[in-house]
């Protein structure tokens, strides 16, 4: 018999790595921004997010996918507040979402009226970090009913991360969280990163948040 | 679910290499893991040991070897295209 050893030498992650750059050659060709939102399960994403279409949906023209295990009720929850449609990709069981599936979901979105693609990650403060989307930025968000050392045992997240959001603020005065230690440890990992400090219960925070947006919205379009 | 995601993509991976090879049979597959891919070693080869049961790798083996850094890469697959040595 012929045994032979093939050599590869193919970094598993290539052909994802491939998917979101085209991505974002997509996207800015179409002037699009997007953000990746990451984060563990139950800070307040979904929240978030329908928050920020109820004040900016039409304003900034956004479009979201959302990720989760199964079901598709955090995209059901979002379509209340969007006249348009919401991307649900339902994994299956991926603790992530991929490039090859932003790439079907930005077929099925109009990008010629879209200036702001927000994805909802599956939540998961591990696998995530690692799967490029072909966003523009990471942004993370903690909440504040999880711990302060968060960002120290999930150092690669807070590291691939460009803005850290810290949610639920609302519910300091009834917990022991230390938000400033939050934020050290989060900074120590990433000295770059940049905070919001919001309750999407109570909008605590959301002016700043929204600002945010908006200013990143007219940069792309300033390009 | 991480690691059965990426040891479905070293499968893929490999897969399309006996694609390549056509008719050939696989009895190892070698990948490199570094010790900063966030990949749980033992995890990560527990999953892949579970999909080279199947078709068309059953009877192969995953030869995992540890490296510096954050890379996760298939270095090579052995195959077997059942002519002789001759």
């Amino acid at each position: 018999m012929a045994v032979r050893t093939i050599d590869v030498r193919e970094r598993v992650m290539a052909r994802n790595d491939l998917l979101a750059a085209e991505v974002r050659c997509r996207l800015e060709h179409a002037g699009v921004l997007a953000f990746n939102l990451v984060s563990s399960p139950g800070s307040g994403k979904t929240l978030l997010l329908e928050r920020t279409l109820e004040a900016l949906g039409e304003e900034l023209d956004i479009a979201v996918v959302t990720g989760d295990v199964q079901t598709q009720n955090d995209a059901d929850r979002l379509a209340r507040h969007t006249t348009r449609l919401v991307q649900a990709v339902v994994t299956g069981g991926a603790c992530h979402l991929d490039a090859s599936q932003i790439t079907e979901a930005l077929n099925r979105i109009e990008l010629a009226r879209t200036r702001l693609l927000l994805i909802e990650n599956v939540g998961n403060l591990v696998c995530p970090a690692g799967w490029d989307l072909g966003e523009m930025a990471k942004i993370v968000v903690f909440s504040v009913t999880e711990g302060e050392d968060k960002p120290l045992k999930y150092p690669k997240m807070f590291r691939m991360a460009s803005y850290a959001v810290l949610n639920k603020i609302d519910l300091l005065p009834h917990l022991e969280f230390d938000a400033e230690l939050a934020i050290a440890n989060a900074l120590e990992v990433n000295p770059a990163l940049r905070f919001f400090r919001t309750s999407a219960r109570t909008g605590e925070g959301l002016p700043e948040w929204f600002d945010f947006l908006k200013s990143s919205v007219g940069q792309v379009a300033g390009w | 679910m991480h690691e059965l995601s990426l040891a479905l993509e070293v499968c893929r991976l490999a897969g399309d290499v006996l694609v390549r090879e056509r008719g050939a049979s696989v009895r190892a597959i070698g990948v490199d893991v570094g010790d900063d891919a966030g990949i749980e070693l033992e995890n990560f080869r527990f999953c892949l040991d579970a999909l080279l049961l199947e078709p068309p790798f059953v009877g192969a083996r995953a030869e995992l070897q540890p490296v510096a850094g954050d890379v996760l890469r298939l270095t090579y697959v052995e195959v077997d295209d059942g002519r002789s040595d001759d």
